[in-house]
């Protein structure tokens, strides 16, 4: 139907908030798709990939990052006046990132043990997903988000159809991908139960425990979850910092890791261990 | 048929378990078969004996699955894992179909052209026999068929090997699918300690056992094949009571424990993958970006998810995980049987394994939708109560007819007898046995009982007289709804020896006069001389807020009144059955005839309650005789609404 060629192309902007650009980036990964979205869609801003620099407005803003600076607040109540639909990407800006680990600490003790000018860092006491300051049209969750998840997302708005992104957690993957499950199969805590598929189920794949990166999927069941990992043999501290990881900050990981005390950088274990050294370091969860 | 071939029952040493493998690989056929992946037993590409799991086994428990090395030389010792052969015969993602959008706005669709593989899968269980068969019926039944699972079904051979290591979770016992194979096969093996014992199960795997040409088996070692069998068995147990389990489950649609299960259930899906049977999908489009090429691509889908259950805006039908767990449990256990004629579930218990927090679907269900327990309910409601025999006395004995006598029973026990439920007793008499007697009379120290002196039991219990005594089980089955008469018209009708049992609806309706509509008692007997409770029914009419009629089948010279059956006492009359509940007892053909004049008077079938006459044993549903269709009539009825009885009632023997 020369559907590209009659319909007005959509303008299409990336905007970074508080990010590694790590999702920006898989956008400049889809090597086969990406000359064709830029056929039938005005890539108008895109930091990662070029200097120009438009304003809106926009039919489309991917937002990447968290809210973590005073300007960046400013920028995304700008963006969102700018944009009809608003798409926030990745852990970061979906759920805070692994920036928001500080939003259980001390906010000044931080920045004065980082930075050796701390007063000329102008940072917010808290790292904030995009949806707590303003309304959020549709997200793609993961750390990076998933390449074939964007392509789907680009597709459907191209084709006007809703897009087919999954409410199942990581283990139906596991399942359809014939993947041993490395909870059952070797003990091995895995946050696949309680997440949001959309991965492939990658670690799990490398027989490692599922990190969350995806967060949590709806009524995800933690504390049944925690239970279990407790039950097993980690102690309540260590379960909790399982969940304490890139979408921590997300409900319901957020109120587990604070009743578990697994929050980040408060308990006796000498460094913070991630969840795979955690795991490995279990009894039965070696590789 | 004619001859038995010297290879019928074949013995193949394990040494030469090659040539096996070698003759199910001709014609580029794979075999799939266990191999050790990634912590556990895994069907995948069997090429050689070395890919085989020797001496591996697994143990298994709610949430735990662990490899163990047995150290022997067994190629088949452990019991399934996680991958079930459903994943080859019904892919978790499958390309079914095509559409098209050309330049001029013109659309097209067709089939995804793909190629099927031949497979062998070798080792197959039971339980996953079982399983088999049961996807064959969801994707084979009709009137919808699945030409892909069809495609892949009918190119795959089955080679079964008996199990004979169990897991910890196991239950194929409780659904009837294993331990042993029964058909499906193409070949089964039996694993003993230096080979198989091998028999063909189609012409396909006969073809392959004259191929392998074998030494035939010896008896030892048919027998030790049988032992192995019978103590697998053993070891499974029967951890769920499967009969009645339909019914038990779909009326604990409020159980308490939907709740409770939700608590630690993870909505993760891994029962409804790992299950061999969990069919459901859901189909996406993959387009390019114009959306002029597009792919329907179908994928293994779970009823746990919240997409599963939602519609347009967003609604959902069931929102919580407890309703889906009830959902996957109820329709595994009990609506399967509804829909395919089979149980969805075959015990393989992967759902129980691979339960990431150790859900048991077996305690679940022993839960839930507990067995049956021995010890009958505990006397609320109509439930059945406990069959103990008490000693009761005759009081009094008054002759009704030539051969009917109600006797009048009381027992010190202190319990009010007339508050209890149930509609008859099961009357004993030391050395002759027992019979079941209708209540006809509640009283607060016992009960009358009108018998008729038809055999021996019941002549010797009409001929007792004052002081005698017998043993008298609680009040059994469940009796007239009484209650469901108030604000209705009531139609009584009793013929002949079906009057006692209603007597003491007549006395409810009596005592409680006020809540209930017109009131209308008809009787009938074969003669004058067999009416029963003549006095009585004089009273009731001589009260005049009931209506009493009463005919006999044959007059004598005595008889004024009317003769004929007992339905044309009422089915001239001008009376409004559509706010009447009638009650009615008597021999089948009366009850018969009765239903259908209060059909006619518009008296609904949900109004129309009728008690039924089977061989009664033992009174509480555990001898089988009076079982008339569905029910027991000892412990479902003998009172039941004609609605209830469906099209069982009147139905030739039934």
């Amino acid at each position: 139907m020369g559907r590209a060629a009659t319909t007005p192309r959509p303008r299409l902007g990336v905007v970074k908030l508080a990010s590694c650009d790590g999702c920006q980036l898989m956008l400049l990964d889809l090597e086969d798709e990406l000359l064709a979205i830029a056929e039938r869609i005005d890539i108008v801003e895109f930091p990662e990939a070029s200097t120009h620099r438009s304003s809106g407005p926009y039919d489309v803003v991917l937002v990447e990052g968290s809210v973590s600076t005073p300007e960046q607040l400013e920028q995304i109540l700008e963006v969102r006046r700018e944009a009809k639909l608003l798409v926030t990407i990745g852990a970061c800006a979906t759920a805070g990132g692994i920036q928001a680990m500080r939003n259980w600490r001390e906010h000044d003790a931080f920045r004065a043990a980082v930075y050796a000018h701390p007063e000329y860092v102008d940072s917010l006491a808290t790292a904030q997903p995009v949806a707590d300051y303003v309304k959020v049209d549709a997200e793609l969750r993961g750390c990076p988000i998933s390449a074939e998840q964007l392509v789907e997302f680009v597709t459907a708005l191209l084709t006007g159809r809703r897009a087919n992104l999954p409410d199942e957690a990581v283990c139906a993957d596991c399942k359809r991908a014939g993947r041993v499950c490395v909870m059952v199969a070797r003990g091995i805590p895995c946050l696949g139960p309680v997440t949001m598929t959309g991965c492939g189920s990658l670690c799990p794949g490398f027989d490692r425990g599922c990190y969350a990166c995806f967060g949590p999927r709806e009524q995800a069941n933690v504390a049944s979850l925690s239970r279990e990992f407790i039950r097993t043999g980690l102690p309540p501290v260590e379960a909790g910092r399982l969940f304490a990881g890139f979408t921590g900050y997300a409900e319901p990981f957020r109120a587990l890791v604070t009743e578990l005390g697994g929050v980040p950088g408060t308990t006796a274990v000498p460094h913070a261990a991630s969840a795979a050294d955690t795991a490995a370091a279990r009894p039965g969860g070696t590789r | 048929m004619t001859t038995v071939t010297r290879s019928a029952i074949g013995f193949l040493p394990r040494a030469d378990f090659q040539r096996l493998i070698d003759l199910l690989s001709e014609d580029d056929r794979t075999v799939i078969g266990p191999t050790v992946a990634d912590g556990a037993i895994v069907y995948g590409e069997v090429r050689a004996v070395s890919d085989l799991p020797r001496g591996i086994g697994a143990e298994q428990a709610p949430g735990s699955y662990r490899l163990v090395d047995r150290g022997n030389d067994l190629l088949f010792a452990y019991t399934v894992g996680p991958t079930s052969w459903k994943r080859f015969v019904f892919p978790p993602t499958l390309a079914v179909s095509r559409s098209h959008r050309d330049e001029d706005g013109h659309v097209s669709f067709g089939p995804v052209p793909k190629e099927i593989p031949k497979l062998a899968f070798l080792g197959v269980r039971a339980c996953e026999l079982a399983a088999l068969g049961v996807e064959d019926r969801v994707f084979l039944g009709g009137p919808y068929t699945d030409e892909d699972y069809r495609a892949r079904r009918t190119r795959s051979l089955v080679v079964a090997v008996q199990c004979a290591e169990p897991a910890g979770t196991c239950f194929c016992t409780s659904m009837g699918t294993g331990p042993g194979v029964r058909s499906g096969h193409d070949l089964l093996l039996i694993e003993l300690d230096d080979g198989f014992v091998v028999t063909a199960g189609s012409p396909v795997g006969s073809a392959i056992l004259d191929q392998l040409d074998l030494e035939e088996a010896s008896a030892d070692q048919i027998t030790a094949g049988s032992d192995q069998l019978a103590a697998a068995r053993q070891r499974i147990g029967d951890p769920v009571v499967a009969a009645g389990l339909h019914d038990r489950l779909m009326a604990k649609l409020d159980s308490p424990r939907w709740a409770d299960v939700a608590e630690r259930c993870l909505a993760c899906t891994n029962c409804t993958a790992s299950c061999p049977t969990c069919f459901c999908t859901s189909v996406s489009q993959r387009s390019d970006l114009d959306g002029q090429t597009s792919v329907t691509e179908r994928r293994w889908e779970s009823c746990f998810t919240k997409g599963f259950s939602t519609v347009a805006l967003g609604g959902n039908f069931r929102p919580r995980v407890q309703d889906r767990y009830r959902q996957w449990l109820t329709h595994k256990f009990a609506t399967w049987i509804d829909q395919f004629g089979t149980s969805g579930c075959v015990g393989c218990g992967r759902c129980i394994t691979w339960c990431p927090v150790g859900i048991d679907v077996r305690e679940e269900l022993n839960v839930i939708a507990p067995p049956p327990q021995v010890v009958l309910g505990n006397g609320k409601g109509s439930e059945a109560h406990s069959p103990r025999t008490s000693v009761f006395r005759v009081d009094a004995a008054r002759r009704e007819t030539q051969d009917t006598v109600t006797l009048t029973l009381s027992t010190p026990s202190g319990i009010d007898w007339s508050k209890l439920h149930g509609e008859f007793v099961m009357v004993s008499v030391p050395a002759v046995g027992s019979v079941p007697i209708s209540i006809s009379r509640r009283l607060p120290t016992g009960m009358e009982l009108t018998i008729r002196g038809v055999g021996p039991a019941s002549t010797i219990l009409t001929g007792l007289g004052h002081g005698a005594e017998v043993g008298l089980s609680a009040p059994l089955g469940r009796g007239w709804p009484v209650d469901m008469a108030e604000d209705h018209d009531v139609l009584i009708v009793g013929g002949g020896m079906g009057l006692p049992p209603l007597r003491p609806v007549v006395d409810e309706i009596i005592e409680h006069r006020a809540k209930f509509g017109e009131v209308r008692i008809y009787h009938g007997a074969r003669t004058p001389g067999d009416l029963l409770y003549a006095e009585e029914l004089a009273r009731w009419a001589a009260r005049g807020d009931l209506e009493v009629g009463v005919t006999v089948d044959r007059a004598d010279a005595t008889w004024l009144g009317r003769v004929g059956v007992v339905t044309h006492l009422f089915d001239h009359a001008r009376w409004d059955g559509t706010k009447a509940i009638a009650f009615v007892c008597g021999p089948e053909r009366m009850i018969q005839a009765t239903v259908t004049t209060l059909a006619l008077h518009g008296v609904t079938s949900d109004r129309i309650f009728v008690s039924m006459e089977r061989h009664m044993e033992c009174g509480v549903g555990l001898c089988g005789h009076c079982q008339m269709g569905p029910y027991f009539v000892c412990k479902d009825g003998p009172v039941f609404s004609l609605a209830q009885l469906g099209d069982v009632f009147g139905r030739e023997g039934i």
